[in-house]
Protein backbone atom coordinates (compact mmCIF):
# COMPACT_ATOMS: atom_id res chain seq x y z
CA UNK A 1 0.00 0.00 0.00
CA UNK A 2 1.24 3.54 -0.72
CA UNK A 3 2.31 5.66 2.21
CA UNK A 4 -0.56 7.25 4.08
CA UNK A 5 -2.95 6.76 6.97
CA UNK A 6 -4.01 3.36 5.64
CA UNK A 7 -0.41 2.06 5.72
CA UNK A 8 0.29 0.61 9.17
CA UNK A 9 4.06 0.42 8.69
CA UNK A 10 4.20 4.09 7.60
CA UNK A 11 1.93 5.14 10.44
CA UNK A 12 4.01 3.30 13.04
CA UNK A 13 7.26 4.72 11.65
CA UNK A 14 6.12 8.36 11.42
CA UNK A 15 4.64 8.02 14.91
CA UNK A 16 7.87 6.61 16.36
CA UNK A 17 9.77 9.51 14.76
CA UNK A 18 7.19 12.03 15.98
CA UNK A 19 6.89 13.15 12.34
CA UNK A 20 3.67 15.14 12.71
CA UNK A 21 4.67 17.13 9.59
CA UNK A 22 4.18 13.97 7.51
CA UNK A 23 0.62 13.69 8.86
CA UNK A 24 -0.15 17.39 8.32
CA UNK A 25 1.03 17.00 4.72
CA UNK A 26 -2.00 14.73 4.15
CA UNK A 27 -4.45 17.25 5.68
CA UNK A 28 -4.97 20.08 3.15
CA UNK A 29 -7.55 22.01 5.19
CA UNK A 30 -5.28 22.01 8.27
CA UNK A 31 -2.48 23.37 6.06
CA UNK A 32 -4.76 25.95 4.50
CA UNK A 33 -5.64 27.44 7.89
CA UNK A 34 -1.98 27.29 8.96
CA UNK A 35 -1.71 24.63 11.68
CA UNK A 36 1.80 23.78 12.92
CA UNK A 37 3.35 22.20 16.01
CA UNK A 38 6.05 23.16 18.49
CA UNK A 39 7.62 21.36 21.44
CA UNK A 40 5.78 21.95 24.70
CA UNK A 41 8.20 23.99 26.86
CA UNK A 42 6.50 22.53 29.96
CA UNK A 43 6.77 18.84 29.08
CA UNK A 44 7.44 16.11 26.56
CA UNK A 45 4.42 16.63 24.34
CA UNK A 46 3.50 19.18 21.69
CA UNK A 47 1.73 22.48 21.52
CA UNK A 48 -0.24 23.39 18.41
CA UNK A 49 -0.24 26.75 16.66
CA UNK A 50 -2.71 28.45 14.32
CA UNK A 51 -1.24 31.12 12.04
CA UNK A 52 -3.13 34.42 12.00
CA UNK A 53 -3.67 34.10 8.21
CA UNK A 54 -5.82 36.81 6.58
CA UNK A 55 -7.99 33.99 5.22
CA UNK A 56 -8.89 32.88 8.75
CA UNK A 57 -10.74 36.10 9.56
CA UNK A 58 -14.44 35.69 10.32
CA UNK A 59 -15.25 39.22 11.46
CA UNK A 60 -13.66 42.13 9.63
CA UNK A 61 -15.05 44.81 11.95
CA UNK A 62 -13.33 43.68 15.15
CA UNK A 63 -11.31 42.01 13.46
CA UNK A 64 -11.48 38.43 14.79
CA UNK A 65 -10.75 34.88 13.66
CA UNK A 66 -13.64 32.76 12.33
CA UNK A 67 -14.96 30.68 15.24
CA UNK A 68 -15.33 27.70 12.91
CA UNK A 69 -11.65 27.98 11.92
CA UNK A 70 -10.67 28.02 15.60
CA UNK A 71 -12.77 24.85 16.03
CA UNK A 72 -11.10 23.22 13.00
CA UNK A 73 -7.70 24.09 14.49
CA UNK A 74 -8.67 22.51 17.82
CA UNK A 75 -10.00 19.39 16.10
CA UNK A 76 -6.76 19.05 14.13
CA UNK A 77 -4.74 19.47 17.33
CA UNK A 78 -6.83 16.83 19.13
CA UNK A 79 -6.47 14.37 16.23
CA UNK A 80 -2.68 14.75 15.95
CA UNK A 81 -2.18 14.67 19.71
CA UNK A 82 -4.27 11.50 19.95
CA UNK A 83 -2.29 9.81 17.17
CA UNK A 84 0.88 10.42 19.17
CA UNK A 85 -0.51 9.66 22.63
CA UNK A 86 -2.31 6.33 22.17
CA UNK A 87 -0.60 3.13 23.37
CA UNK A 88 -0.41 1.75 19.82
CA UNK A 89 -0.86 3.37 16.38
CA UNK A 90 -4.55 4.18 15.93
CA UNK A 91 -6.50 6.15 13.34
CA UNK A 92 -8.90 8.51 15.12
CA UNK A 93 -12.23 9.29 13.49
CA UNK A 94 -14.18 12.13 15.06
CA UNK A 95 -17.55 11.30 16.63
CA UNK A 96 -18.44 14.66 18.14
CA UNK A 97 -17.00 17.99 19.24
CA UNK A 98 -18.36 20.50 21.72
CA UNK A 99 -16.70 23.89 21.77
CA UNK A 100 -17.18 26.85 24.13
CA UNK A 101 -16.15 30.27 22.86
CA UNK A 102 -14.87 32.18 25.86
CA UNK A 103 -13.34 35.30 24.33
CA UNK A 104 -12.89 36.96 20.95
CA UNK A 105 -9.97 35.35 19.11
CA UNK A 106 -7.94 38.24 17.71
CA UNK A 107 -5.95 37.97 14.48
CA UNK A 108 -2.77 36.95 16.31
CA UNK A 109 -1.14 33.50 16.78
CA UNK A 110 -3.31 31.01 18.69
CA UNK A 111 -1.83 28.13 20.68
CA UNK A 112 -3.49 24.94 21.92
CA UNK A 113 -2.71 22.19 24.38
CA UNK A 114 -4.49 18.81 24.37
CA UNK A 115 -5.15 16.31 27.15
CA UNK A 116 -6.07 12.71 26.48
CA UNK A 117 -8.69 12.14 29.16
CA UNK A 118 -9.42 8.53 28.32
CA UNK A 119 -8.13 5.95 25.87
CA UNK A 120 -10.53 3.02 25.74
CA UNK A 121 -10.52 0.03 23.41
CA UNK A 122 -12.87 1.77 20.99
CA UNK A 123 -13.17 5.40 22.08
CA UNK A 124 -10.90 8.27 22.97
CA UNK A 125 -11.81 11.49 24.78
CA UNK A 126 -9.63 14.59 24.31
CA UNK A 127 -9.84 18.06 25.84
CA UNK A 128 -8.32 21.07 24.10
CA UNK A 129 -7.59 24.51 25.46
CA UNK A 130 -6.76 27.35 23.03
CA UNK A 131 -5.27 30.70 24.01
CA UNK A 132 -3.50 33.74 22.54
CA UNK A 133 -1.76 36.01 25.05
CA UNK A 134 -1.67 33.73 28.09
CA UNK A 135 -2.74 30.14 28.68
CA UNK A 136 -4.72 31.13 31.78
CA UNK A 137 -6.90 33.35 29.57
CA UNK A 138 -8.26 30.84 27.03
CA UNK A 139 -10.18 31.96 23.93
CA UNK A 140 -11.91 28.59 23.59
CA UNK A 141 -12.11 25.14 25.16
CA UNK A 142 -13.33 21.98 23.45
CA UNK A 143 -13.94 18.34 24.20
CA UNK A 144 -14.02 15.68 21.53
CA UNK A 145 -14.79 11.98 21.17
CA UNK A 146 -13.04 9.83 18.59
CA UNK A 147 -13.48 6.25 17.46
CA UNK A 148 -10.01 4.70 17.59
CA UNK A 149 -9.72 2.79 14.35
CA UNK A 150 -7.43 -0.13 13.73
CA UNK A 151 -5.09 1.03 10.96
CA UNK A 152 -4.62 -2.59 9.82
CA UNK A 153 -8.31 -2.58 8.85
CA UNK A 154 -7.99 0.74 7.01
CA UNK A 155 -9.46 2.90 9.74
CA UNK A 156 -12.43 2.81 12.05
CA UNK B 1 -36.12 46.21 10.59
CA UNK B 2 -37.30 48.21 13.52
CA UNK B 3 -38.12 51.31 11.49
CA UNK B 4 -40.86 49.73 9.43
CA UNK B 5 -38.84 48.07 6.64
CA UNK B 6 -39.68 44.39 6.25
CA UNK B 7 -37.14 42.62 4.03
CA UNK B 8 -38.49 39.99 1.62
CA UNK B 9 -36.90 36.53 1.37
CA UNK B 10 -34.86 37.59 -1.69
CA UNK B 11 -33.71 40.70 0.24
CA UNK B 12 -32.50 38.38 2.98
CA UNK B 13 -30.78 36.12 0.48
CA UNK B 14 -28.85 39.13 -0.84
CA UNK B 15 -28.12 40.32 2.70
CA UNK B 16 -26.74 36.95 3.85
CA UNK B 17 -24.80 36.62 0.59
CA UNK B 18 -23.20 39.92 1.50
CA UNK B 19 -22.64 38.67 5.06
CA UNK B 20 -20.73 35.52 3.97
CA UNK B 21 -18.92 37.41 1.20
CA UNK B 22 -17.55 39.98 3.64
CA UNK B 23 -16.11 37.16 5.79
CA UNK B 24 -12.70 36.41 4.23
CA UNK B 25 -12.70 32.69 5.09
CA UNK B 26 -16.07 31.88 3.50
CA UNK B 27 -15.52 34.28 0.57
CA UNK B 28 -12.27 32.55 -0.37
CA UNK B 29 -13.97 29.12 -0.23
CA UNK B 30 -16.81 30.37 -2.46
CA UNK B 31 -19.68 29.74 -0.02
CA UNK B 32 -23.02 30.58 -1.64
CA UNK B 33 -26.41 31.37 -0.10
CA UNK B 34 -29.12 29.38 -1.90
CA UNK B 35 -32.30 30.29 -0.04
CA UNK B 36 -33.41 32.24 3.00
CA UNK B 37 -36.85 32.09 4.59
CA UNK B 38 -37.76 33.17 8.12
CA UNK B 39 -37.62 29.46 9.05
CA UNK B 40 -34.58 28.16 7.19
CA UNK B 41 -31.29 29.29 5.65
CA UNK B 42 -29.65 27.06 3.01
CA UNK B 43 -26.09 27.35 1.68
CA UNK B 44 -23.79 25.54 -0.74
CA UNK B 45 -20.02 25.06 -0.54
CA UNK B 46 -18.47 24.12 -3.89
CA UNK B 47 -15.88 21.36 -3.85
CA UNK B 48 -12.17 22.19 -3.68
CA UNK B 49 -9.30 19.89 -2.69
CA UNK B 50 -8.38 22.16 0.24
CA UNK B 51 -11.45 20.81 2.07
CA UNK B 52 -9.75 17.43 2.53
CA UNK B 53 -8.56 16.24 5.92
CA UNK B 54 -7.21 12.92 4.67
CA UNK B 55 -5.90 12.77 1.12
CA UNK B 56 -5.15 9.04 1.38
CA UNK B 57 -8.77 8.09 1.89
CA UNK B 58 -10.30 11.18 0.22
CA UNK B 59 -12.24 12.39 3.28
CA UNK B 60 -13.38 15.91 4.15
CA UNK B 61 -11.71 17.52 7.20
CA UNK B 62 -14.14 17.40 10.11
CA UNK B 63 -13.24 21.00 10.88
CA UNK B 64 -14.72 22.10 7.53
CA UNK B 65 -18.06 20.76 8.76
CA UNK B 66 -17.78 22.60 12.07
CA UNK B 67 -16.85 25.83 10.24
CA UNK B 68 -19.84 25.44 7.90
CA UNK B 69 -22.28 24.77 10.73
CA UNK B 70 -20.99 27.79 12.66
CA UNK B 71 -21.48 29.92 9.54
CA UNK B 72 -24.92 28.66 8.49
CA UNK B 73 -26.33 28.68 12.04
CA UNK B 74 -24.87 32.15 12.71
CA UNK B 75 -26.38 33.44 9.46
CA UNK B 76 -29.82 31.96 10.18
CA UNK B 77 -29.87 34.01 13.39
CA UNK B 78 -30.10 37.34 11.55
CA UNK B 79 -33.53 36.97 9.84
CA UNK B 80 -34.97 35.61 13.11
CA UNK B 81 -34.32 38.83 15.06
CA UNK B 82 -36.55 41.93 15.20
CA UNK B 83 -33.57 43.89 13.81
CA UNK B 84 -30.10 42.65 12.85
CA UNK B 85 -27.76 42.38 15.85
CA UNK B 86 -24.21 41.12 16.11
CA UNK B 87 -24.46 37.61 17.65
CA UNK B 88 -21.19 35.82 18.39
CA UNK B 89 -21.18 32.03 18.88
CA UNK B 90 -21.50 31.07 22.55
CA UNK B 91 -21.02 27.35 21.99
CA UNK B 92 -21.33 24.79 19.25
CA UNK B 93 -21.80 21.03 19.29
CA UNK B 94 -21.26 18.93 16.15
CA UNK B 95 -22.19 15.24 15.75
CA UNK B 96 -20.48 13.48 12.84
CA UNK B 97 -22.79 10.88 11.27
CA UNK B 98 -20.59 9.91 8.33
CA UNK B 99 -17.48 11.40 6.71
CA UNK B 100 -17.75 13.79 3.79
CA UNK B 101 -16.15 12.50 0.60
CA UNK B 102 -13.91 14.18 -1.99
CA UNK B 103 -15.32 15.74 -5.12
CA UNK B 104 -18.85 16.65 -4.00
CA UNK B 105 -20.23 20.02 -2.93
CA UNK B 106 -21.53 20.29 0.63
CA UNK B 107 -24.99 21.67 1.40
CA UNK B 108 -25.81 23.32 4.72
CA UNK B 109 -29.10 24.35 6.25
CA UNK B 110 -29.97 25.84 9.62
CA UNK B 111 -33.04 26.93 11.50
CA UNK B 112 -33.63 28.99 14.59
CA UNK B 113 -35.33 27.00 17.31
CA UNK B 114 -35.89 29.75 19.87
CA UNK B 115 -35.04 33.40 20.43
CA UNK B 116 -34.85 34.79 23.97
CA UNK B 117 -33.78 38.24 25.16
CA UNK B 118 -30.19 37.04 25.55
CA UNK B 119 -29.65 33.95 23.36
CA UNK B 120 -30.63 32.52 19.96
CA UNK B 121 -30.80 28.70 19.83
CA UNK B 122 -30.16 27.11 16.42
CA UNK B 123 -29.65 23.74 14.78
CA UNK B 124 -28.15 22.85 11.42
CA UNK B 125 -27.57 19.90 9.09
CA UNK B 126 -25.00 19.18 6.35
CA UNK B 127 -25.20 16.77 3.45
CA UNK B 128 -23.62 15.92 0.11
CA UNK B 129 -26.34 13.51 -1.06
CA UNK B 130 -29.95 14.34 -0.14
CA UNK B 131 -31.24 12.17 2.70
CA UNK B 132 -27.75 11.17 3.88
CA UNK B 133 -26.71 13.79 6.47
CA UNK B 134 -23.00 14.16 7.22
CA UNK B 135 -23.34 16.05 10.46
CA UNK B 136 -25.71 17.82 12.79
CA UNK B 137 -24.84 20.98 14.68
CA UNK B 138 -26.38 22.75 17.63
CA UNK B 139 -25.21 26.34 18.00
CA UNK B 140 -26.16 28.93 20.58
CA UNK B 141 -25.52 32.60 19.82
CA UNK B 142 -25.38 35.55 22.22
CA UNK B 143 -27.49 38.61 21.45
CA UNK B 144 -25.30 41.65 21.97
CA UNK B 145 -28.31 43.92 21.53
CA UNK B 146 -28.68 47.16 19.58
CA UNK B 147 -26.32 49.00 21.94
CA UNK B 148 -23.37 46.74 21.06
CA UNK B 149 -24.21 46.40 17.37
CA UNK B 150 -22.19 48.79 15.22
CA UNK B 151 -24.06 51.76 13.77
CA UNK B 152 -25.21 50.99 10.25
CA UNK B 153 -24.97 47.16 10.56
CA UNK B 154 -28.48 46.59 9.16
CA UNK B 155 -28.06 49.27 6.49
CA UNK B 156 -24.79 47.65 5.37
CA UNK B 157 -26.51 44.26 5.07
CA UNK B 158 -29.33 45.62 2.93
CA UNK B 159 -27.44 48.25 0.94
CA UNK B 160 -27.96 47.86 -2.79
CA UNK B 161 -24.93 47.14 -4.93
CA UNK B 162 -25.19 50.57 -6.60
CA UNK B 163 -25.05 52.32 -3.22
CA UNK B 164 -21.41 51.25 -2.97
CA UNK B 165 -19.82 52.85 -5.98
Amino acid sequence: MREGFGDLEWLARTRAEGDVEAWLALMPYARRIGVSTLPDPQGEGLLFRLDPCAGNVGNVLLPALHGGVVAAFMETAATLDLMLATRAPRLPRIVDISIDYLRTARVTPTLARCSLMREGRRMGNVRVCAWQEREVVPVATARLHFVLGDPAEGGA
Amino acid sequence: MSHGYTPSDPDWRRALTRFVTVIPHTRELGLEVLEVTPEMTTMHLPWCDDLLGDTTRGLVHGGVLTMLLDTVCGSAVLPALPAPEVCPTLDLRVDHFRPGVAGQAIFAEARVVRVTDSVVFTEGTLWQEAGRPLARGIGNFVRLGPRNTPEGFAEALFAREDDHA
